[in-house]
């Protein structure tokens, strides 16, 4: 609690402002609600993409905020008589990762690209010259696959503008030649045989782990006092205890600002009006603050509230938008992460919702830096060529309470390591 | 704030018992081959000396070099006789050292 003589007179004033901020609509069991900033945005406005970040504009697609994509073609467009392509140039087209990751990233095809590390997303091409498919289909299905098949997660390459009509052809002709089982180089590169990835790594361990150092800035953090005299100490002079379980309680839907709150998003907007402190989300004092306050729930099991009306509907707001087509190459999170779940797109693994939030804030050995939550949304937006939203977006709570649900049970062990 | 080392050594060992001691300083290690955008050279700074010292004798040193990764580790072996202090000291090339210790007792 609050001591000492000088505070006192701010002190009251908080209290003061806290008792007035109580939860609208809860019923009976009103509650002092802990006190936010409730008018400001919780990240940089205008937002601006992480430096090292590919610069694409991407602002005709869909977002998980609006949708501006065309909607797909309702017929196959007809090809008259054999398609005239350059096969040697389709080989090419293939394997080229500059436009759009290639077919190789969800295709085995033959010795295309010599074949390495090609996924298995989509079924293996090697022997599509033999299957008897009319030019008319070849072109189709890599124009726009969604006249043949509704749901499939393939990019309609030509109707989004990826591919011109002639490189499409190229493409088709050269899927006419293929006609020969693949032959890998090594097992590794057939992704039918290739094991999945194992994180072994000690979490928890700070010699293995840069992802621990967080905990003694947090530490620094958690004492630091903003410009009224506060810290978070001030009030919460025995953390351990107090925030045992509450990370693990998070995300949740906060009725004074309509949206769901994640705990880096709760603290940038509760040590506003508590210290006068700024620690907008995506800063390094966010990340730090978020790794130390679930670490302290570390071993509690993920529990967020799945039946209030509130969240029940906020869940299914998240579940449409993992259902979204959205960004140039017009995936949703369930395409990966669900239908192409257990599979490899092009070398990386892709996981299964469930798994996929207990371990963050998370340390990215590649990136030798911390990833919370939001940012490996936005990532995974920028990497399909869709433009990513600010990390405080209301769509994000949805989306991480939705995952949160689907990881009920599972205990948090943060700071994770991944590659 | 300035990192704090990373250390890990057994609390207890036997008399005459190889131990393994692991090490790891959080440090840029900047190589001074690298230039900036405006194509000045980015100074070196790195961890130019490892020590590890046990009740005041050296047990194991290293001079380190431009090569060397970010976050320099080290992992070795001691054989210990006696209960004491290991002493560790990083020293940074603009002359800053860091030191750690960690107490052993053997029984």
């Amino acid at each position: 609690m609050i001591r000492g003589g000088t505070l006192a007179s701010s002190a009251a004033a908080l209290i003061a402002a806290g008792a007035i901020l109580v939860v609208a609509g809860s019923g009976a069991q009103a509650q002092r609600a802990a006190p936010l900033e409730l008018k400001a945005d919780a990240s940089v406005r205008p937002w601006v993409r992480y430096n090292g970040w590919p610069a694409r504009d991407e602002s005709k697609w869909s977002t998980l905020a609006t949708i501006s994509s065309p909607p797909a073609p309702t017929a196959a467009r007809k090809i008259v008589g054999q398609i005239t392509g350059d096969a040697a140039n389709g080989a090419k087209l293939v394997a080229d990762r500059n436009r759009g990751g290639s077919c190789l990233a969800c295709h085995v095809m033959g010795q295309s690209g010599n074949a390495d590390l090609p996924g298995n997303v989509g079924p293996n091409l090697s022997e599509i010259g033999n299957a008897g498919r009319t030019d008319e289909w070849l072109f189709n299905y890599i124009f726009d696959a969604r006249v043949y098949n509704p749901d499939t997660v393939m990019p309609p390459w030509g109707s989004h503008g990826e591919f011109n009509d002639q490189e499409i052809k190229d493409m088709a002709a050269f899927l006419k030649t293929m006609k020969k089982p693949a032959v890998f180089k090594t097992e590794l590169d057939d992704p039918d045989k290739r094991p999945a990835p194992v994180e072994k790594r000690e979490n928890l361990d700070a010699i293995e782990n840069p992802g621990m150092w967080a905990l003694d800035k947090a530490a620094v953090l958690w004492k630091t006092r903003g410009s009224d005299g506060f810290s978070c100490n001030t009030c919460h002079s025995d953390p351990k205890t107090a925030f045992k379980t509450w990370a693990a309680s998070m995300p949740k839907w906060e009725p004074r600002l309509n949206k769901v709150l994640g705990v880096e998003e709760f603290v940038t907007r509760h040590a506003k009006v508590t210290t006068g402190l700024n620690w907008l989300m995506e800063t390094e004092e966010n990340r730090d603050m978020s790794v130390y306050l679930h670490n302290l729930a570390n071993g509690a099991p993920i529990s967020v509230d799945t039946t209030s009306a509130e969240s029940k509907a906020a869940i299914e707001r998240g579940k449409a938008l993992a259902n979204r087509k959205i960004g140039e190459l017009n995936f949703a999170c369930t395409d990966c992460h669900g239908k192409s779940a257990n599979h490899w797109i092009r070398g990386q693994w892709l996981g299964e919702p469930k798994g996929q939030y207990d371990h963050f804030p998370t340390w990215r050995t590649s990136l030798q830096t911390i990833w919370d939550i939001r940012q490996r949304f936005q990532w995974c937006q920028v990497n399909i060529r869709a433009d990513e939203l600010p990390p405080d977006a209301k769509e994000y709570g949805d989306l991480e309470l939705y995952l949160a649900s689907q990881n009920d049970g599972l205990k948090l062990s943060v700071p994770g390591i991944r590659h | 704030m300035a990192e704090k080392p990373r250390l890990k050594i057994p609390k207890d060992a036997k008399k005459g018992e190889l131990i393994e001691i692991k090490t790891l300083m959080p440090h840029i290690m900047e190589t001074g081959q690298r230039k900036d955008k405006d194509g000045k050279t980015i100074p070196r700074k790195i961890i130019n000396t490892f020590t590890c010292e046990f009740n005041g004798k050296s047990v194991f040193s290293a001079n380190l070099d431009s090569a060397v990764a970010a976050n320099p580790y080290m992992q070795f072996f001691a054989k210990v006789e006696e209960s004491g202090t290991f002493k560790f000291s990083w020293t940074d090339d603009d002359g800053t050292v860091t030191t750690a210790e960690e107490k052993i007792t053997v029984g």
